[in-house]
């Protein structure tokens, strides 16, 4: 009984965490995203690969975080593009991080995972990777309470959100 | 002070902000803060960010603290995240001196440009005092600056703890004091979850949390 208890309450805590589960990571507004737009077009312009490089590695920072899937798409794609072609081993962590936050956001955890575990490999020191890998396990066990709680309960009345995390875990 | 990560209810909202140059600890101070832990850390990338619920002042608090890298090369990027905050942590490395020039050469024009909030607390925060042979820059020099660009002024180690907890309620509690921050911060309370789904609905709080 008191095992039920527990688990009851951790399917209310993660409905709870669904809907609060921005409180992990940063979010990045869409004016942010169009200033970072305009300095790659402004660097496009002149002749520095380097600065062209850095102002397009803030505009893929500023995508994948973004609140909008389009834009965590496009952040996704621009990462993966140039991420053969980088072989600086602090820009290339970078760059798998910046990955594993858009699969994260995107749903696709295991992927996220893979990468985030990558960038650990490379710098096992890393504050924000490990806060990373963290949050996505935490996600991967609490949707997994989420489906075993619709098994278990009629929980109808939270059943709009247990529906929609289940089918981002797909 | 009670304090704890957890979601849970709270009176008041408040966003505070972490800057300064990059290597002077300012990641360290927050994990110090919301984990009590202390280890060597990479240089952080863009922005990160940590929330904290603490009781302080007989008031229940939500902090959403975020803490900038101190890379110039992510400068443009982080100057969009002053908008809002109520409380600005500037800190430096008392054993690096440029850290210190660093604060009026940049910091402090940083936050006239980007930050929107007139009334914004502002605390100086000398970090790594448990370097003290190390150390090049006085507390004097601290207080004076300080003095000068009206800002709190504490000394502290994220490595031995020392001043860490009173550097987040002193800047909490002045915040506290002030009716235009208080008023700001209970604007972004929600109490109801399904209304944090719009997180856009209020522009002052969205690139907050
Ligand atoms: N001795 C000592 N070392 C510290 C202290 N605080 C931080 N450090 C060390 O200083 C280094 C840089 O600390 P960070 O917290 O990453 O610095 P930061 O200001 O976040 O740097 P950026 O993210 O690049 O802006 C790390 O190796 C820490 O271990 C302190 O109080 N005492
Ligand atoms: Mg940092």
């Amino acid at each position: 009984m008191a095992k039920l208890e527990a688990k009851l309450g951790m399917i209310v805590d993660s409905v709870g965490q669904f809907f609060s589960g921005k409180d992990q990571l940063p979010w990045c507004d869409s004016d942010i995203i169009a200033g970072c737009e305009r300095e790659v077009a402004e660097a496009g312009k002149q002749s520095s690969d380097e600065l062209l490089k850095e102002c397009l590695l803030r505009l893929s920072w500023a995508l994948v975080h973004s609140k909008r899937p389009q834009d965590v798409q496009r952040g996704i794609a621009m990462l993966e593009e140039s991420l053969p072609g980088t072989d600086d081993p602090v820009q290339q962590r970078e760059k798998l991080y910046l990955l594993a936050i858009g699969h994260y956001r995107s749903g696709d955890y295991s992927r996220s995972r893979d990468l985030v575990e990558r960038c650990l490999m490379i710098a096992p020191d890393w504050r924000q990777a490990v806060t990373l890998k963290k949050t996505i396990e935490d996600k991967i066990t609490k949707d997994g309470v989420i489906g075993l709680g619709i098994a278990a309960t009629a929980a109808g009345l939270i059943a709009g959100g247990i529906a929609a995390a289940v089918s981002r875990r797909r | 002070m009670d304090s704890s990560s957890a979601p849970q209810e709270f009176d008041y909202l408040f966003k505070l902000l972490m800057i300064g140059d990059s290597g002077v600890g300012k990641s360290s101070l927050l994990l110090s803060f919301t984990s009590d832990e202390f280890q060597d850390m990479s240089p952080t990338i863009g922005v990160d960010f940590k929330v904290k619920y603490v009781a302080i002042g007989g008031k229940k608090l939500k902090l959403a603290i975020w803490d900038t890298a101190g890379q110039e090369r992510f400068r443009t990027l982080t100057s969009s995240y002053y908008r809002g905050a109520q409380g600005i942590i500037m800190v430096y490395d008392v054993t690096r001196r440029d850290t210190f020039t660093n604060l009026s050469e940049i910091w402090a024009k940083e936050i006239d440009l980007y930050s929107t909030n007139q009334d914004c607390i502002k605390m100086l925060v000398g970090n790594k005092v448990d370097k003290e042979s190390d150390r090049v820059v006085s507390k004097k020099e601290g207080i004076d600056f300080a003095r000068e660009y009206g800002c709190l002024f504490i000394e502290c180690s994220a490595k031995t703890r020392v001043n860490v907890q009173q550097c987040f309620e002193e800047l909490v509690l002045k915040i506290l004091d002030t009716p235009s921050l208080l008023a700001e911060g209970s604007k972004g309370v929600k109490k109801n979850i399904f209304k944090d789904k719009q997180p856009q609905a209020d522009a002052s709080t969205s690139s907050c949390c």
